[in-house]
């Protein structure tokens, strides 16, 4: 009696243990690759390009946390992608129009922002009503949202990328938290210590992107958002199974309507982030596939498209693992457009898992 | 008031014929050239390529699915096609050879996404718009990666051109007509240019399409699984195997439209075909078809697709940028698809 108890003791520890693997299969890839293309990459294993990975990572780390929350309803955005473009043409021409007119960066570039992040407001308010109200199919929603903001903004910019923003845009997006001059011990928060000559820039350490504080404090106010609080709870509530959360009392009807603004919302605070690190606001190409990376990087992570299954943290691993895998094969010489190639087989390697082992996740 | 509503009933039916009438003499007021011979033959010449993607389409949405890698096969194709040409006239190949060596090959190969979406879709029940959302990235991908990033124009020979870009009729006043063979003619005389090869070459693939789906087994039985796919495999139906064929039949239709656009332009482009996804979509849905499966025909996908193609050529015609075509086509999109969700009974007959 007792040996059968231990069996069953050792079996459930057995079987916790692989299912604690099988969950953070996608951090202990991550750091697998991170070990193979630190001897493959060239200059892989160094400061710069750790921060540059994640600096590279930010507008796919927004988009991918707009479509967290709503793959973890059950639903899909396939516009957040477009969305970005059309923030980002939207906020670069306002500023651009208004610093024209005579106004001062600090008056306009917050006026820019709050434009674009506005206008994708009223877009994520466009498909979330189409979505809860009218129960159309999500994919289908956000296409006609797709359409009809890129049509916005290729109407907007024409078609060209709208340059000719004040400097201080880029000197704040690809800017770093510290620097420190080594040789002469002198360091300083947000630019260059003043006493740092022309000549000794080069020797200058960087530490700490900007646009990754930015991540890092949006990181923590979803994974706060998602894990403690109500609006948290009832969007798994309402993936896991909707007739179960309408007779719990939840309004879903509202809930999936803030669901996809909040996605929007985020998708054009990916759109500014474009701004300030480009200096340019541009619309998405047909080529972007930004969502397919966004998905990829969300379902990696553990996530199921069947709805109420997803956590922040693993999403956000996801998408280190896409830019590691970018970037190290970048650095190992390999053909970028390999990229599109290893998402996809990822994406559907994740979900034929996701399927065919549902218990494991 | 009960005939006021079968009239309305009888019109809701039609919309799709009567808008396209209505723009047609919009356009044919305030577009400039717009109804001559040249401006229709162009409208139509534009329009094979949507009207292609459409079809395939068509097929995916009759069965309940989605198929999101259309565009990005298309472009695939398009650079297959070219470098295989290229290839067979690098070796010495006749042009007229190695074309046709070139296009069947390309053919062959486009069954390669279709059977990757159908087995994903059809024996491991991933959700259709992932599926090919997936194989969508897997084939830009190798399309870049054969391209080498470029276009593939290199060495493919002249005569594609003159195929792609020829007409069926040509007619010189004093010369009579001649078939497929622009005549010789001295400076400055004008020959009449008459029905695009492609058109052609494209209303026959289509009129295929049109067939099989509403005339064979195969057809019936994609109604069936597209309006209850329980019922169908209760009845007998290789719901799997039906369903791979299915999107392997979405697939060819998009390679075609990729050889056909590597014939006109002499080139091949990865994202030749992404911004049609949308586009083919909305010409399903105004033609009639639900998104929920078991309702539409090619014919009438075929009235969406002109009216798109009248759209976007009669904006162009009268001065607008192109730019505004995807909003109105995303507006469409959302307002067939609400009308299908709230008055059915307008669109669909009750049979």
């Amino acid at each position: 009696m007792q040996r059968v108890r231990a069996d069953a003791r050792e079996d459930a520890s057995r079987y916790r243990a692989v299912s604690l693997l099988a969950r953070n299969w996608a951090l202990l890839f991550l750091l697998l690759m991170v070990v193979v293309f630190s001897f493959s990459g060239k200059n892989f294993f160094a400061l710069d390009n750790f921060q540059n990975i994640l600096r590279l990572a930010t507008t796919t780390l927004l988009l991918a946390y707009a479509e967290t929350f709503v793959i973890i309803t059950g639903g899909i955005d396939l516009s957040v992608g477009f969305l970005m473009g059309f923030s980002s043409v939207l906020s670069a021409q306002v500023i651009r129009k208004l610093c024209l007119a005579g106004w001062s960066p600090g008056a306009c570039i917050p006026l820019g922002v709050a434009a674009a992040v506005l206008a994708c407001l009223g877009c994520g308010m466009a498909s979330g009503e189409l979505v809860s109200r009218y129960r159309v199919p999500p994919f289908i929603a956000t296409l006609g949202v797709l359409g009809v903001a890129t049509g916005i903004t290729l109407h907007i910019s024409g078609g060209f990328p709208i340059g000719d923003l004040p400097a201080v845009i880029t000197d704040i997006g690809n800017g770093y938290l510290y620097y420190l001059h080594p040789a002469s011990g002198k360091g300083s928060f947000f630019r260059p210590p003043a006493a740092v000559t022309e000549a000794q820039i080069r020797e200058l350490v960087r530490v700490f992107p900007n646009a990754t504080v930015l991540i890092v404090a949006v990181l923590a106010a979803l994974w706060y958002l998602l894990k403690h609080t109500r609006f948290g709870r009832h969007t798994y509530a309402v993936g896991g199974s909707t007739d179960a959360a309408l007779r719990a009392g939840i309004n879903v009807r509202r809930h999936l309507l803030l669901i996809y603004m909040l996605s929007a919302l985020l998708a054009g605070v990916a759109g500014v982030v474009f701004v300030f690190q480009s200096g340019i606001g541009n619309h998405t190409s047909w080529g972007a596939n930004y969502e397919l990376f966004a998905i990829a990087a969300v379902i990696i992570g553990g996530a199921s498209l069947m709805g109420g299954k997803g956590r922040i943290t693993a999403s956000t691993v996801g998408v280190l693992l896409l830019t590691v895998l970018e970037n190290g094969l970048y650095l190992s010489g390999v053909e970028p457009y390999y990229r599109f190639i290893a998402v996809g087989l990822i994406l559907i390697l994740a979900v034929v898992i996701d399927q065919l082992f549902p218990d494991l996740f | 008031m009960k005939r006021q509503s079968a009239f309305v009933t009888y019109m809701g039916q039609r919309w799709a014929i009567v808008f396209l009438v209505l723009e047609f003499i919009f356009f044919s007021i305030l577009g400039r050239g717009f109804l001559t011979l040249n401006g229709v033959q162009i409208v139509l010449f534009y329009g094979t390529t949507l009207a292609l993607l459409a079809a395939g389409e068509t097929f995916v949405i009759v069965s309940g699915g989605i198929d999101l890698s259309v565009g990005f096969v298309m472009g695939f194709a398009t650079i297959v096609s070219a470098k295989l040409v290229a290839a067979f006239s690098r070796m010495g190949l006749s042009p007229g050879l190695s074309i046709a060596l070139g296009v069947a090959i390309t053919l062959a190969i486009g069954v390669g996404p279709g059977f990757v979406n159908g087995f994903l879709v059809g024996h491991l029940k991933v959700p259709p718009f992932l599926a090919t959302f997936s194989v969508q990235g897997i084939t830009y991908g190798i399309a870049l990666l054969l391209a080498g990033g470029a276009g593939a124009a290199k060495d493919v020979p002249i005569l594609a051109n003159l195929i792609g870009n020829g007409y069926l009729l040509y007619w010189v006043r004093g010369q009579g007509l001649s078939f497929f063979i622009r005549p010789e003619v001295a400076r400055g005389t004008r020959v009449v240019e008459m029905i695009p090869t492609m058109v052609v070459v494209t209303v026959l693939f289509i009129a295929v399409g049109a067939y099989l789906l509403k005339r064979t087994r195969f057809g019936r039985y994609t109604y069936a699984i597209g309006g209850n796919i329980d019922a169908a495999i209760r009845s007998g139906i290789n719901t799997k195997r039906h369903l791979t064929l299915v999107y392997i039949i979405s697939s060819l239709f998009a390679t075609l439209a990729g050889i056909i656009y590597m014939l006109e332009y002499v080139t091949g482009k990865a994202d030749a075909g992404a911004s049609f996804l949308l586009d083919s979509i909305v010409a399903v849905v105004i033609g009639g078809a639900s998104l929920y499966g078991g309702i539409g025909t090619v014919w009438k996908t075929m009235l969406g697709c002109l009216i798109l193609s009248v759209l976007e050529m009669g904006l162009r015609m009268m001065g607008v940028p192109t730019f505004d075509k995807f909003i109105a086509v995303g507006l469409i999109l959302i307002f067939a698809v609400l009308i299908d969700q709230f008055f059915p009974e307008l669109i669909h007959k009750e049979d």
